[in-house]
């Protein structure tokens, strides 16, 4: 086994000392121009699907090198177990990749550490190991691509896609990539047999060829109907397209402005003050409170989601957040050398969360910035270089966006708008309380828009939650009208219920595909991930014609499986299984079947 | 079937189908161990597909295939290591130096002897620190059967070992192959298209065609039962519909040219009564014998019919 390795490694160590030096060059290029490790997330996800190619490049050659007929009876006619050739062919390909990707990260990290006065954290050498497992993953999806059957040999990329979508972060994505690797390693040890044409047995690998084939069948399924969306777009009556939404639907709200969506809101009210709120509306100048963060930063996220860091132009100071401390660190823009390490007040304490600068505000001074640190407002005051903590939300909630609402402040949370005084925050410099707050009814996830209309004793709320309407797993849109009084008391005043634009065959197409591999795919983009309160969503119950088709094509596929797999070459216990597993799973097991294994005659040779 | 170890090959029905086309058609086939066993066949005779199927490395579509005592799909590494198998691509790590690949192998073949590594290699001018890839043919043929033969296989397979090689290349893989006493202890199955190569070492020859086994005796027996004929017939002698046995017709200055099978001396008769004037008979060569033995159902266009 050590032979293989060391023989792999003589192989191909030319190639792999090549690639990391031009991928050291390329980073050491990048990081004279920037800070690399500031880089918004786009950046990182460029990175990582080189990464992901280089390995999927390095798979393909590797095995499809070895695969050819006289090559690959050379390479296991000997008397060793084919899974020890392949572990020495894998562990001799990770230390390849660790040379061409791990390795000028991690040289370019020690430079930036000990040379430069940018921040490394330890997020950033977890990076480096991110690269590597991205790249391996690529590498093992590449290598049993070239060893399985071309029929299922794609099956492998449904993870590289799940690592693109996934939602889990830092600790989190690492433990999610190591999963994938582990699961693709067991694909390939089930490949990597003398008769290539087999189809993988046993159990385990079947199981683990089988899932991933069974989810790409249901991708492929989900991309035909997409296709006839298309379709529906160039016909011209997609609701999303079409010249005038239709009435009375999300799209028809989404597409309006502020004043219009207001309007629209109380269109159908039959409250007696309705009339006289729609003449205020047309009068009055609405204002969209806006819900800047998508995606809460977490501490010892590998990426950023944006940069954390912003300049205090006034002292020609950087000043980036750190992960390790939680405090930031500056240095100065012209020498390069670190001026301090700023934390909360006096006392110099962490800050509470990951911080994103989101700007100045009004009444700030130049070179503030203010700070959103999860449930915390913090301000950076220019003038004492000193941060203070100005707002803090109750009960651990987190702050998703901030917007001025005439003289006050608005700041929106998963479950609530405050209204701070505008006055107290430029006059006082300590913390400062809501003056209100309004409960936001409905779920974070749902709220697409939030207008807001000053009257003359509070305000006049308007809340669209669309914002998953055109899919499962959002609720019934709708439209909620709420009456703000000056003493913090609030009512909702009108409810309008909005038409789907989209049937429920389209909204519910992963679902009736498959309502267990939907389930599985959705827990699978969640592993792992940090809480998310401002994706909380109120789904609508599934309709009962959806559940119907659902369990149709799943009984229709338990009988085609029935009847196709007596030309299949498997066993009565076998057969019943997938027998079973169609009905369970529906079309996509019933196709993962069918591209596993071939009727018995029609056996083709390998190539 | 028989289980014991009286045969390194043994197969029973063996079938292997490629869509439409039958590569090996109900193949029914024993090799007693020990010998040279030469297995000849014209292109797509099966060979490379029973080898393959024996080899574990693709499925038979029904029927049983042992080697060694072993269902052909089942093999373990121990069996492994009792078969040397070398192909006609001398497929060796092109990218390790001899001595690399010889010490690769020695680690992983218990039975790994490096005397008969050196004597097989010391038919070539091959260096421990020269590159696979910079060997010529020649070379690699001899370094692949230096390291199959070293590993002191119970069974050596060796597939059409000399294709591609020019004459003194041939001659020295030959001597190093009979030089080496490899038959002694080892039951090789020699697969080619060279005849002069199966004559000299062969001491049984099988003949396969379209899948199927068409003959396993010594190759002096095989011979034995084609013969050459010569007749001096008037016009174009008798219809060759009616030639018993008929492998082979010529028609050369006059004279025709009948290479059959199984036929004594009642074939002359035969001829005489056709008309034939004078009629004599030859022996004929392994290459002749085999070579009219394979072309005789070989598809041939209609107009050169």
């Amino acid at each position: 086994m050590m032979e293989f390795f060391k023989a792999e490694l003589l192989r191909l160590r030319a190639f792999a000392i090549g690639l990391g030096a031009a991928h050291l060059l390329a980073l050491a290029f990048m990081s004279r121009m920037v800070d690399l490790a500031q880089q918004p997330l786009t950046v990182h996800w460029t990175a990582g699907a080189v990464y992901a190619l280089l390995g999927l490049l390095l798979g393909l050659y590797q095995m499809g090198n070895y695969r050819k007929p006289s090559a690959w009876l050379n390479l296991l006619h000997r008397p060793l177990a084919p899974w020890r050739i392949a572990v020495a062919l894998m562990a001799a390909s990770l230390l390849l990749l660790a040379i061409s990707v791990l390795l000028p990260i991690g040289i370019v990290a020690l430079w930036q550490q000990t040379m430069t006065p940018r921040v490394v954290d330890l997020r950033h050498w977890l990076l480096a190991l991110a690269g590597l497992q991205i790249a391996m993953a690529g590498y093992l999806a590449g290598a049993y691509a070239m060893l399985a059957e071309r029929r299922y040999a794609a099956s492998g990329f449904v993870f590289l896609f799940l690592l693109l979508v996934a939602e889990a972060t830092g600790f989190g994505a690492l433990a999610l990539q190591g999963l994938v690797i582990a699961w693709l390693v067991v694909m390939v040890l089930g490949a990597f047999k003398p008769d290539l044409s087999a189809a993988p047995a046993p159990l385990l690998p079947l199981l683990s060829a089988a899932i991933p084939l069974q989810m790409l069948v249901l991708l492929l399924m989900v991309m035909f109907y997409q296709g006839v969306e298309m379709g529906w777009i160039a016909q011209g009556s997609h609701p999303n397209n079409s010249s005038t939404p239709p009435r009375g639907g999300h799209n028809e709200v989404e597409k309006m402005d502020d004043r219009g969506r207001m309007t629209a809101a109380l269109s159908d009210s039959k409250h007696p003050d309705a009339a006289l709120l729609r003449e205020q509306i047309a009068l009055s100048e609405p204002e969209g409170v806006a819900q800047q963060v998508r995606r809460l930063p977490q501490r010892h996220e590998l990426a950023n989601l944006a940069p954390m860091e912003f300049d205090d132009d006034a002292r020609g100071i950087r000043w980036v957040f750190s992960h390790d401390d939680m405090r930031l660190h500056g240095y100065d823009l012209r020498q390069r050398k670190l001026v301090g390490v700023l934390g909360v007040g006096p006392g110099n304490t962490a800050l509470m969360a990951p911080t994103l600068p989101i700007g100045g505000m009004p009444g700030m001074a130049d070179g503030d910035e203010v700070l959103l640190a999860g449930g915390t407002l913090y301000q950076y005051v220019s003038a004492s270089q000193t941060i203070v903590d100005r707002i803090q939300l109750p009960n651990g909630e987190v702050i998703l966006g901030a917007s001025p609402i005439g003289e006050s402040l608005g700041l929106i949370s998963a479950t609530a708008l405050y209204f701070f005084d505008g006055r107290d925050l430029i006059e006082h410099e300590g913390r400062v309380t809501p003056r209100m707050h309004v409960r936001i009814p409905g779920a974070a996830g749902d709220l697409r828009n939030l207008e807001l209309m000053e009257l003359i004793d509070g305000y006049l709320l308007v809340a669209t939650f669309s914002a998953r309407a055109h899919v499962m797993d959002g609720g019934t849109p709708y439209q909620s009208v709420v009456r703000v009084h000056d003493d913090g008391r609030s009512e909702e005043i009108a409810r309008r219920v909005l038409r789907h634009d989209y049937p429920p065959i389209y909204r519910y197409q992963w679902f009736w595909s498959s309502p267990l591999l939907s389930w599985l795919k959705t827990q699978s983009i969640a592993l792992f991930a940090p809480p998310m309160p401002q994706e909380a969503i109120t789904p609508a119950p599934i309709p009962r014609g959806m559940w119907i088709l659902a369990l149709t094509l799943c009984l229709l596929a338990g009988a085609a499986a029935a009847w196709r797999s007596r030309v299949l070459p498997m066993s009565t216990r076998l057969r019943a299984s997938w027998i079973v597993a169609s009905l369970l799973v529906g079309l996509p097991a019933f196709g993962a079947m069918c591209l596993l294994y071939r009727p018995r005659d029609a056996a083709a040779p390998t190539p | 079937m028989n289980t014991d170890n009286d045969y390194v090959i043994e197969t029973q029905a063996l079938s292997k189908r490629y869509g439409q086309k039958l590569a090996l058609d109900n193949l029914d086939l024993a090799i007693p161990r020990g010998r040279i066993h030469a297995i000849v066949g014209a292109n797509g005779a099966g060979k490379s597909t029973l080898f393959r199927v024996l080899l574990g490395f693709l499925p038979q579509t029904s029927g049983q295939a042992r080697i060694l005592g072993r269902d052909s799909q089942k093999l373990n590494p121990d069996d492994r290591s009792r078969i040397g198998f070398v192909n006609e691509e001398h497929t060796v790590t092109g990218w390790l130096k001899v001595a690399q690949v010889v010490a690769m192998q020695r680690q992983q073949y218990r039975r790994w002897q490096q005397e008969i590594f050196d004597q097989v290699i010391g038919h070539y001018h091959v260096l421990p620190q020269q590159k696979v890839s910079q060997l010529s043919r020649g070379e690699r043929a001899g370094l692949n059967l230096a390291l199959a033969l070293a590993q002191r296989p119970e069974l050596l397979v060796l597939d059409e070992p000399t294709l591609g090689l020019d004459v003194v290349a041939k001659r020295a893989f030959l001597e190093s192959l009979m030089y080496s006493n490899t038959s002694d202890d080892c039951t090789v199955i020699y697969c080619s298209h060279q005849m002069e190569e199966i004559e000299r070492v062969a001491d049984n020859l099988i003949i396969l065609e379209r899948g199927r086994l068409m003959n396993m005796s010594a190759p002096e027996d095989f011979t034995a039962r084609v013969s050459h004929w010569v007749a001096d017939a008037p016009f174009k002698g008798p219809d060759p519909r009616s030639l018993p046995g008929l492998l082979e017709r010529q028609q050369i200055d006059g004279l025709q040219h009948y290479i059959v099978l199984d036929q004594g001396d009642d074939f002359a008769q035969f001829l005489r009564q056709s008309g034939a004037r004078n009629v004599h008979s030859m022996p004929v060569s392994l290459d002749r014998a085999v070579n009219a033995f394979l072309s005789k159902n070989h598809a041939v266009p209609a107009a050169a019919a």
